[in-house]
């Protein structure tokens, strides 16, 4: 038992270091987190207003009508399924693969993911006539001993959207506990005992067993692999409460597919603008190295080019190949009264974002930023063409009451905006931004090889 | 939150209405419910039918009215009456809401304060008093037309005892021109109509034998007789409409002939040289005039042509000439129903408006006419009434008029008082209120005239010592038979058989041959304004324009594009020195440099319903040719007005919705789409509606007749603006070539309803019976339905509109009111088969087909809506299903609606 | 002096650890556990832990939630509440699958996590190694092996003895709970 009490200094750091990320959620902050932090809460405080404002006078606060039922309820909705789906799926890949980027870019992507799908699932329950019975959706006997209609497509993104924010929220908590290990120590070695508490009833008493790390990886990546095919449902279903429709425009088998990867450049851009982000206000430049900076970028405009490809095959079916009343859809679609949404969904998500290919537009904060935030705005207004402008020709030919949002909606996509954002400020300040033991296992493996 | 369990709710109305049986006699609720989601329970309403009389220009049309619990709920037609045959109209679909409207005038005036009634009967007794002593001279009595044989026994006492007193009958829709004609033909004023069920030919020269009017739902009953029995036979009768403005009657026309207004009088006189009618003084050519000719004389005595309101006395006078030289068995001519037929139009104001202005009228009654408004600016009405000592309004609404006399009487409603008619035949009935009054100081005209007569009664004894008179010792078994039935049997105007005066035409009348021409025409909906206070009517679009709340200056696009405009851009129209300001509205139906300018807008003393609304077209009327104008300028101003429209201009083309068959054609059935899934069997009965777009005229009386009978709010013009109506029923048009097509859209009730597998809460449902139903208790208004319902029929509860809504208490108890977040749309009046199938099983039989009759069916003058049971093959609309011209709408989509259409017939495709 | 639960050797490097690891395993010792800041499969196979109990659970879970999912939809829609819906048949089979399989995917993550948990006998915020000196760095850069003495025939000398031959910077004693 003798020498017990002094370790033997170690000759050399056998262990990458993670400090510096570890160190992020327990140092103080600066103005400008507290400025961005005052300003996503007063977005989130716009929300209040509005959500009551709502729930006061009723859902023609709006600027909806019959036949444009919807209008930014649905459209921001399928936006932000769209980035939380395209961030997830960046994450999911990246573990399945073993990818090396994962260790830079994982946790915040399952971050803006979880976010994003916390900012859309307000909108299935806001957009509903009477929102305060929303849950009678849920599979019990409401009323009258009635069950919900599960032949309904809205009944599938109930689950669809519930299954997201679950699953979503438990790959990155599972991912999060032997981080929330780390933190708790930390804490503890610091002398912080209410912080490291509060760290270590969330890591759940982790203690880097190494079986508990053998059945954690497999939960881990199992649950990687569930999330992959539900996202892909997830996104699908949305689609499907469009497709399944008889608006002509909608009715299309195409629809889904287009909805998944026109999400794509839009949860990979929003990602790869908050790494170049982190990477600079953070300091994270040797946790998100320029290797994983230039291959988000490619990632980002592949997936543009992919939607390149989904918009040109839209255009070559819905204006020559399909039937009458749906060329004639897809026609009012990109000429009519919207057609502006059209073509900046088309600009800003498949074409914009094509700049990315270059490496030195990819690694400046000042290029990739912007752009990444072009390919996020592009899909909004690719929604906002399918939902209002899809409508535009319906199966009957009268009477088209236009449809004009009104300061109500947007004071509701303001407020979830700063609900996303204010969500992601409190994830940098509490948690670990990068996966800290994926870092390390990384480094050891690396070392191995 | 009240609810049960379905099951439980029916027992609950099952024994409801065995409780009925037990409670009579029981003390009537006095307060009026207003059911949320389901009939009140554990209490019965009394419920009654009154057979009484609205008037329309004067004019009876006998109506049913069913209350519950002593209040008026719902008005239906008389069947056994001429002017109704069991159908309704807009304004007497509408007359409940009037009736209920707490902004109607409540109060006694005398110059802004309220008096009491005995303070109205000493001032009456003073004016009697002074005016005996001069023999009545200096009082003048202005009254709409009166055909009321009360009023006019009335009129003629007061007349009788004061010689020198003066009665004018002022209506501003009068048809002076047509008594003229009459005057020029026959020497006698006749009224005139065509038997429309005989008719194989007619020609209407600006006439609009279908559109609104007293006799309205008489003539469309008819003529649509005679197309069934012309389809039936494969030869269609023919209607020929020559015109400048649409009408309803053009848009039906089998030949619509758009005419400048200054052509249709050489068109007529044209038609009558091809004819070689004798006494011509003048002829004309036109290049259509021989063919509509030879259809005239091949259709002989089967023939007629018929002039319209705004054509000179000569044209009127030319259509007798033609209908003699024609020898026409179908045009039917009678004494006038009107007591004293005699012009009423502005023009016939002139030498009251003298009397008033130089001193010589003392004392003015102006009894249910609003003249103020409605007589055109240039008479100078407004300041000449100003000089008049005592004048005394009486009217619904404290509008123009009643502002600027002494005295303010609130008039009665027809619905809660006691009154006679006659129809436009003749026909007499007795009005009787369905409820008690609801304003205690409102009086009748017969009351005011008994009062100022020194004869202090009330409406009911003046009422019947009228008819006392008449039936002498058969009264009591007359009147109860009259109140009973509605109608007097046997009183209508013999038919007339007169010859033609030699001289009978004065030659073509002298029209300058510059300038833009304006067409006035009644508004559908508001007429002259006098319904501009009731909101069912101002938020109906209107069936040619579609424009809800206001109007517009109708012209023909061609016109439009002339001036370099489209819908909605503003123009200064000028005539005389006078200016209104008013969006443009191109319609295809109109005939092109000209433009009709609607009355009945921009009502400057109103309710909240009724302010504003649109251009006030009076202002520019030439008393002397109230319905055309010349020397009109239009100008744009460069401006954009709104229009509130609930179908676009430019969607007018569409006949893929709105289908046209050659008669004796049919659609082969469509072929069984495949499917996933096996079809759903209905036993029973399989509730299914057929709509006839050949004989639907677009009156838009089953719109109103849904919006009464479903409670339907009103959501005003800002909500309308944005496509937010809430009509259950509504009625698209399309255009093929000149004519139009309507089509009521009710929900079709698919079979397979696409918004039922979309409700993520099973709020819309199939019924055993194959309804498509909504249960509001459990919709939570995510909206859905509305996206997948092809047909677009659903209404969304955006804000609480059926609690926001003024405080109207007129509700129909059967229908529960939809709160907030909740989608509605029509049911098939299922409270009404609900209610046949009770009746039907306490008497142990089954539900006879008709016995469940669906508000817009009920309300159809000419039948184009049968409902029944489609299981049924000897059922109505069984028979009408099967008819080869039935097709769904989008059927492609294969939806199975229940409802479906039978297309429009026409010769010549 | 208390016997402690076990003893505990701080290593720098997984490969240490790894090696006194199978030293122990050699030498028979059944209750032992190895500590390390990031997952060292090498260690795990050595404890036979495996990964797939933890697979088998999911796809169990996922398995019962499809057939839950499907047997409700069923159940409810052909004989709790038949209801005619769209005039679709009341087992409208193709309409049941998506929220079937998504609610498989939901059990199966769900089952993942707890499945995990349950098998790691988590969460317990206390366990005797947390009293370890310096053992807050197993969380960061230092890789661990513990040899539990609470088997008779293995005792602290035994423990002590056998970590002192490799090279380990630091040996202590695990104090007992």
């Amino acid at each position: 038992m003798s020498g017990a009490d002094m370790p033997r200094a170690a000759e050399e750091r056998e262990v990458a270091d993670t400090a510096p990320v570890a160190r992020i959620p327990l140092q103080r902050f600066g103005a400008t987190y507290w400025i961005a932090l005052s300003a996503s809460a007063a977005g989130v405080v716009l929300l209040g207003v509005t959500v009551a404002t709502l729930l006061r006078f009723g859902t023609g606060v709006w600027g909806t009508n019959v036949p444009h039922v919807w209008g930014f309820d649905l459209i921001n909705y399928v936006w932000w399924i769209g980035i939380a789906n395209a961030a997830s799926l960046l994450a999911v890949v990246l573990v399945l693969r073993r990818h090396g980027l994962r260790t830079a870019v994982n946790r915040f992507a399952e971050a803006a993911a979880l976010a994003a799908v916390v900012a859309a699932g307000l909108y299935p329950i806001l957009h509903l006539g009477r929102p305060w019975l929303f849950f009678w959706v849920f599979p019990y006997p409401a009323t009258y001993q009635v069950w919900p209609q599960f032949r309904s497509t809205l009944i599938w993104d109930f689950w669809g959207i519930t299954a997201h924010v679950l699953v979503t929220g438990l790959f990155w908590y599972i991912g999060l506990i032997p981080d929330l290990a780390t933190m708790r120590d930390r804490a503890a070695r610091q002398g912080r005992l209410v912080v490291a508490r509060l760290y270590g009833v969330f890591a759940l008493g982790w203690r880097g067993s190494v079986c508990h790390w053998s059945r954690h990886q497999a939960a881990y990546r199992l649950v990687a692999a569930l999330l992959l095919p539900l996202l892909l449902a997830a996104q699908t279903v949305v689609a499907l409460e469009f497709a399944t429709t008889l608006v002509p425009d909608w009715h299309q088998a195409r629809l889904p597919l287009h909805v998944v990867v026109t999400g794509l450049p839009s949860g990979l851009g929003l990602v790869l603008a908050l790494a170049a982000m982190l990477r600079r206000t953070l300091g994270l430049h040797a946790f998100i190295d320029a290797g994983d900076m230039d291959l988000l970028s490619r990632l980002t405009a592949a997936a543009s080019l992919a939607s390149l490809w989904i918009y040109a095959e839209g255009l070559l079916f819905g204006l020559v190949l399909e039937d009458a009343v749906a060329r004639e859809a897809m026609l009012v679609r990109v000429t009519g009264t919207y057609a502006a949404y059209y073509w900046a969904g088309l600009l800003l998500t498949a074409i914009l974002p094509q700049l990315l290919w270059s490496r030195r537009i990819g690694l400046s904060t000042a290029t990739a930023v912007p752009l990444g935030l072009c390919a996020a705005a592009g899909a909004w207004f690719d929604r906002y063409s399918i939902v209002v402008a899809g409508i535009e020709r319906t199966n009957l030919p009268v009477a088209r009451p236009l449809y004009v949002p009104s300061d109500a909606e947007w004071m509701l996509l303001l407020g979830t905006g700063g609900l996303f954002v204010l969500l992601l400020l409190l994830f940098a300040r509490l948690v670990p931004v990068v996966s800290m033991y994926e870092t390390r296992h990384e480094e050891a493996e690396s070392e191995a090889a | 939150m009240s609810g049960s369990h379905p099951g439980r709710r029916e027992i609950l109305r099952l024994s409801a209405a065995s409780l009925a049986l037990a409670a009579a006699g029981c003390d009537e609720p006095t307060e009026f419910g207003q059911p949320l989601y389901a009939p009140p329970r554990g209490e019965v309403q009394d419920a009654a039918t009154y057979a009484t009389v609205l008037d329309l220009q004067g004019l009876g049309r006998g109506m049913l009215v069913r209350t519950r619990a002593g209040h008026a709920v719902k008005v239906d037609g008389n069947a056994l009456h001429p002017a109704s045959l069991g159908a309704t109209d807009v304004f007497a679909e509408a007359a409940v809401l009037s009736l209920h409207d707490p902004a109607r005038a409540r109060r006694l005036r005398e110059g802004g304060w309220t008096r009491a009634p005995a303070a109205l009967d000493a001032t009456l007794a003073a004016a009697r008093a002074e005016l005996a002593a001069r023999n009545g001279a200096g009082l003048h009595v202005v009254t709409g037309p009166i055909a009321s044989p009360t009023t006019a026994r009335l009129l003629a006492t007061l007349l009788a005892a004061w010689p020198g007193a003066r009665w004018q009958q002022y209506d501003p829709l009068a048809e002076d021109a047509a008594l003229a004609g009459a005057e020029l033909a026959f020497g006698t004023p006749v009224a005139t109509w065509p038997d429309l069920a005989r008719a194989q030919v007619v020609l209407a020269l600006g006439a609009d034998p279908l559109g609104p009017g007293p006799a309205q739902l008489h003539l469309a009953r008819n003529w649509a007789l005679a197309r069934a029995e012309g389809r039936g036979r494969g030869v269609l009768p023919s209607l020929i409409v020559a015109e400048a403005s649409p009408t309803l009657s053009g848009a039906k026309a089998d030949r619509h002939i758009l005419l400048h207004p200054r052509e249709i009088e050489p068109f007529g006189r044209a038609v009558a040289a091809a004819l070689g009618v004798p006494g011509l003084q003048g002829a004309a050519s036109h290049p259509e005039a021989e063919a509509v000719a030879a259809a005239l004389r091949r259709a002989g005595p089967a023939a007629v042509m018929l002039a319209g309101r705004a054509e000179a006395p000569g044209l009127h006078a030319l259509a007798h000439a033609v209908n003699a030289a024609l020898g026409s068995e179908v045009v039917h001519h009678a004494a006038p129903a009107l007591a004293r037929p005699a012009p009423m139009g502005p023009a016939a104001l002139r030498p009251l408006v003298q009397a008033m202005a130089n001193g010589a009228a003392t004392h003015v009654l102006l009894l249910g006419v609003n003249p103020v408004y409605d007589v055109p600016a240039e008479l100078g009405f407004a300041p000449a009434l100003a000089r008049v000592p005592f004048s005394l309004h009486a009217g619904l609404y404290p509008d123009e008029t009643a502002r600027l006399c002494t005295w303010q009487v609130p008039l009665s409603h027809e619905l809660e008082s006691w009154g006679d008619s006659r129809a436009f035949d003749g026909t007499a009935a007795i009005r009787q209120p369905a409820t008690r009054p609801l304003v205690g100081a409102a009086r009748t005209v017969d009351e005011l005239l008994a009062a100022l007569l020194g004869a202090e009664e009330r409406a009911l004894p003046l009422v019947q010592a009228t008819w006392r008179e008449a039936w002498g010792a058969a009264f009591e078994e007359g009147w109860r038979a009259a109140l009973e039935a509605g109608v007097i049997p046997g009183s209508a105007a013999p038919r007339l058989h007169l010859p033609l005066r030699p001289g009978w035409d004065p030659g073509p009348a002298r029209q300058s041959q510059a300038g833009l021409v304006a067409v006035f025409t009644p508004d559908p909906c508001t007429l002259d304004g006098r319904f501009a206070e009731n909101a069912w009517l101002q938020e109906l679009p209107r069936p040619l324009t579609k424009i809800a709340w206001g109007n517009a200056v109708l012209l023909a696009p061609s016109t439009a594009a002339e001036y370099g405009m489209s819908a909605g851009d503003e123009v200064v129209i000028e005539r005389a020195g006078r200016r209104v300001l008013a969006p443009v509205w191109p319609v295809p139906w109109h005939a092109p440099g000209c433009i009709t300018l609607p009355l009945g807008g921009g009502r400057i003393a109103s309710t909240e319903v009724g302010l504003g609304r649109g251009l006030d077209a009076q202002i520019l009327r030439d008393p002397d040719t109230p319905w055309t104008g010349e020397h009109v300028t239009m100008a744009p101003t460069g401006r954009h007005a709104r229009v509130i429209a609930s179908q676009l201009e430019r969607d007018f083309d569409g006949p893929a919705a709105a289908r046209i068959v050659a008669p004796g054609e049919g659609f082969a059935p469509p072929a069984p789409a495949p499917s996933l899934y096996p079809d759903w069997k209905y036993e029973g009965h399989a509730w299914g509606m057929a709509i006839d777009l050949d004989t639907c005229i677009g009156c838009n009386a089953c719109v109103v007749a849904c919006q009464s009978e479903n409670n339907i709010p009103v959501v005003g013009p800002e909500q309308m603006a944005m496509g937010r109506r809430m009509h259950w029923l509504r009625v698209d048009i399309y255009r093929h070539g000149v004519s139009a097509i309507f089509q009521p859209v009710p929900c079709m009730h698919c079979e397979k309803a696409p918004c039922e597998v979309v409700c993520p809460v099973n709020a819309t449902v199939h019924d055993h019976e194959g309804l498509n139903v909504m249960v509001y208790p459990r919709c939570i208004g995510t909206r859905t339905c509305s996206n997948n319902c092809p047909y677009k029929v659903r209404r969304f509860n955006w804000y609480d509109y059926a609690r926001d809504e003024t405080p109207v208490k007129v509700r129909n108890p059967d229908v529960p009111i939809r709160p907030r977040g909740v989608m509605e749309k029509c049911t098939y009046c299922q409270h009404r088969i609900a209610a046949a199938r009770s009746e039907a099983r306490m008497e142990d039989r089954p539900i006879r087909d008709g016995e469940v009759e669906t508000a817009c069916q009920r309300a159809c003058p000419t039948r184009a809506i049968v409902f029944g049971d489609v299981n049924d093959p000897d059922t109505a609309v069984a028979r009408a299903k099967r008819a080869e011209r039935n097709y769904a709408l989008l059927g492609e989509l294969d939806t199975r609606p229940r409802t479906t259409y039978l297309a429009r017939v026409q010769a010549g495709r | 002096m208390t016997q402690p639960a076990g003893m505990i050797a701080e290593f720098a490097d997984a490969e240490e650890m790894l090696a006194a690891l199978r030293a122990a395993r050699k030498a028979g010792w059944r209750r032992l556990d190895a500590y390390a800041p990031y997952p060292v499969p090498e260690a795990a196979e050595l404890l036979a832990v495996r990964g797939w109990p933890v697979a088998a659970i999911t796809v169990a879970a996922g398995l019962a939630g499809a057939v839950l999912q499907y047997g409700t939809q069923y159940y409810l829609n052909v004989v709790d509440y038949p209801i005619n819906v769209g005039g679709r048949p009341l087992h409208a089979w193709p309409v049941f699958l998506p929220a079937t399989y998504i609610v498989a995917v939901l059990w199966a993550a769900i089952a993942a996590l707890v499945g995990m948990l349950v098998l790691n006998r988590l969460p317990r915020l206390h366990h005797p190694v947390f009293a370890a000196p310096g053992f807050d760095r197993a969380s960061e850069d230092r890789f661990f092996l513990c040899l539990f003495v609470d088997e008779p025939g293995f005792d602290a000398a035994h423990a002590e003895h056998l970590l002192r031959g490799f090279d380990a910077l630091r040996i202590s004693p695990v104090p007992a709970a």
